[in-house]
């Protein structure tokens, strides 16, 4: 602890206060800082940020080459892509059925896996933020962590082992007498993966917009009359909308651009835009289809992050100057 | 009223007898720690009751069981004369003003001010003007459309009363609403509770350690401690005849003098015998028994050691320390006569500086109206 008077100063001996080590050393630090040039402050402070920048400048960099290779057509006999820029990738894209189903499939489940995932965090997150037992909220914070110490493959994987042929559930339903259905590699378990994946994120960004919402907000709510289902509806979803905006962003732009879950719960048979992008880079080596994919990915991604952000008006995520 | 969602009937031919608030043995536990304690008082309509204490005196539980926010362990509450136990708080006739406000930020004041007549199904079409009518009672006109952090504190607080008011409330409960704000607003604020609430005639509950508050504002005072209600009365009563040392002190007594009762009532202080008064028979102390004496500063008088009062009523000190407030001089002295004891006392009329400088010999002399005696037991840290 730093108030034991255990380790004191260099030399201090055995004087009543002993100065100690961290003290100097912060001595120091102000020492220096007092020499500092003012005006390097400023400077200083955007000079932090440029490794950001960089990384998610070499970020565009590899957008802008994508880009163009998604105006070149590949020649499957050079394996080469033509020296020409045309829209072919997109106008094959356009009138490949295939692809268009990927397309809704992952619109789609983005929509459901969202909206699921809200639904499902709202009272996680309410209970961990109201509940008034230590114990309890501590067991709802390791229930939240845990997931995360298990990578996506490895659970994915996990549901290989409980939903497959032989598989955990069957074996159960088996002793009923019931099944052996077939659980895996549909449209339904990928879901139901996904919003396993994605319900911590939800309510770790949906918990400290909950937090954020005084208990007496809602006793005054109750004062003036409203039931505790208007006051959820008309006080409270209304205050938790800058959580609900980023717990919406966060699992619609990682479901929408999500490989794993279709790749092992869907086995091929329930692809998501990613898988489609992997296969053209990896099995029809096709890089400019490919990359005309993943910037129609690119694109949805954006803009549905955009429609979440308009809708959620200024103070969107609570990112706010000060008033 | 056009209001219906009221489980608590509010009809006028039998009403007036019917008091607005009964508490009957109120008691809430917290874990082993009872909050509150077998409270019981009765409020009658139109009254302003203010409930007064120290933090951890069970005087927000008390109001939170009124509300409805929490549920007694024992007791009852009768709200107009109907049992409300399980009356959830949406549905009881209460409007209630928070310490912290709770203003809701994502409607204008307007909205905030309107939601409960929503909430309570009011004709859609009479809210608007009603709305105008409120803002203009909290002199808040022309500013419904501004939200809540656009609003200076004052103007916030309004905002808050206008909201529990708005739907004509048989009760008001306010929750320490004014123990945030700095001094000039909290007496203008004290101010406009009393018009507002004189101007509707709404029965009110306030919650405050603010003693001055409880005096300002109210027909009736509560004074509690340690989950328990130590009196209950009008100001000028709770004042004069506190009937606790706890209430002495509370009410700004600033000494109290130990030593041992005697019959007369009067106490003794080494030699001397001390007349007093007993101002509840309840905690009178016992001839023979240890007792507390309390003693307003105010009610001391000082004279310079030469010009002394009647003969044998004074007693000479020695001034240690003077607080020169302007209006003011409090006095810290030394008793040597009483075994070294410390009195303050408080000259009103100083005349712009303090008369008697530290070390001054001075006589000091008080009626024995003004010693108020107690059991000492009543008082912690009191072992003789």
């Amino acid at each position: 602890m730093a108030l034991s008077p255990g380790r004191s100063g260099l030399g201090a001996g055995p004087s009543p206060a002993p100065y100690r080590l961290s003290w100097r050393i912060l001595d120091a630090l102000e020492a220096v800082a007092a020499r500092w040039p003012a005006r390097a402050e400023g400077a200083i402070r955007w000079l932090l940020l440029l490794p950001a920048l960089l990384v998610v400048g070499l970020l565009v960099f590899g957008l802008l080459v994508m880009g163009d290779a998604s105006l070149r057509v590949m020649d499957f006999r050079t394996y080469r892509l033509s020296e020409q820029h045309s829209l072919a990738n997109y106008v094959r894209l356009w009138g490949w059925g295939a692809f268009h189903a990927t397309l809704w499939r992952s619109l789609g489940a983005t929509l459901l896996v969202t909206l699921l995932c809200l639904v499902l965090a709202f009272p996680y997150a309410r209970a961990l933020t109201r509940t008034s037992s230590a114990r309890l909220r501590r067991l709802l914070l390791v229930g939240l962590f845990l997931p995360f110490f298990v990578g996506q493959v490895v659970r994915a994987y996990g549901w290989l082992v409980i939903l497959g042929q032989q598989g955990l559930v069957n074996q159960v339903l088996g002793l009923l007498g019931l099944g052996p259905y077939r659980l895996l590699f549909a449209y339904e378990t990928v879901l139901f993966g996904l919003v396993q994946y994605m319900l911590p994120f939800a309510v770790l960004m949906l918990a400290p917009a909950l937090a954020a919402i005084p208990e007496e907000i809602e006793r005054a709510a109750a004062s003036c009359g409203a039931s505790p289902v208007r006051a959820l509806l008309r006080i409270v979803l209304p205050m938790a909308r800058p959580g609900l905006v980023a717990a919406a962003l966060v699992v619609a732009t990682l479901t929408l651009t999500d490989f794993a879950m279709p790749a092992i719960l869907g086995g091929g048979t329930n692809d998501f835009l990613a898988n489609l992008v992997h296969d053209q880079f990896f099995r029809t080596s096709n890089a400019g289809l490919g990359s005309a994919i993943a910037l129609v990915l690119t694109f949805l991604g954006t803009t549905v992050a955009g429609l979440l952000l308009a809708l959620a008006g200024p103070g969107a995520l609570g990112v706010r100057g000060a008033r | 009223m056009t209001s219906t969602a009221e489980a608590v009937p509010r009809t006028r031919a039998h009403a007036e007898a019917v008091p607005a608030v009964e508490a009957l043995g109120l008691g809430r536990r917290y874990g082993t720690v009872w909050a509150l304690e077998d409270a019981s008082f009765r409020l009658e309509r139109g009254q302003f009751l203010t409930v007064l204490g120290p933090s951890g005196s069970g005087k927000s539980t008390l109001l939170k069981l009124v509300a409805g926010f929490e549920r007694p362990d024992r007791g009852h509450v009768r709200l107009f004369g109907a049992e409300v136990d399980t009356v959830p708080p949406h549905r009881r006739p209460i409007g209630m003003v928070f310490q912290r406000l709770a203003l809701f930020p994502h409607m204008t004041a307007a909205g905030n001010i309107a939601f409960p007549l929503e909430m309570r199904r009011f004709d859609p079409r009479e809210i608007p003007a009603r709305v105008e009518r409120f803002l203009e009672l909290v002199r808040l006109r022309g500013l419904g459309h501004r939200r809540p952090h656009e609003l200076s504190g004052g103007q916030q607080q309004r905002v808050a009363i206008a909201r529990a008011l708005v739907f004509e409330p048989g009760l008001l409960l306010l929750d320490e609403p004014l123990a945030s704000l700095d001094v000039r607003l909290k007496e203008e604020m004290q101010l406009e509770f009393r018009r507002i609430q004189r101007e509707l005639g709404v029965t009110t509950i306030n919650v405050t350690h603010d003693q001055r508050e409880a005096l300002v504002l109210s027909d009736r005072v509560i004074v509690m401690q340690g989950g328990r209600i130590l009196q209950e009365g009008e100001p000028e009563t709770v004042w004069r005849d506190p009937a606790h040392p706890f209430v002495a002190r509370f009410l700004g007594v600033g000494t109290m003098l130990r030593g041992l009762a005697e019959a007369g009532p009067a106490i003794r202080i080494g030699d001397r015998r001390l007349p007093g008064r007993a101002p509840n028979p309840a905690t009178a102390p016992r001839p023979g028994r240890p007792a507390v004496a309390a003693l307003r500063a105010e009610r001391v008088r000082i004279f310079a050691a030469s010009g002394s009062p009647a003969p044998g009523t004074g007693f000479a000190c020695r001034v240690t320390d003077t607080v020169f407030e302007g209006d003011r001089v409090l006095y810290e002295l030394i008793v040597p006569e009483l075994g070294e004891v410390r009195l303050r006392a408080v000259d009103l009329d100083p005349g712009g500086h303090a008369r008697y400088r530290p070390g001054t010999q001075v006589t000091v002399a008080w009626s024995p109206d003004d010693l108020l005696l107690f059991d000492a037991s009543l008082e912690p840290g009191s072992d003789p």
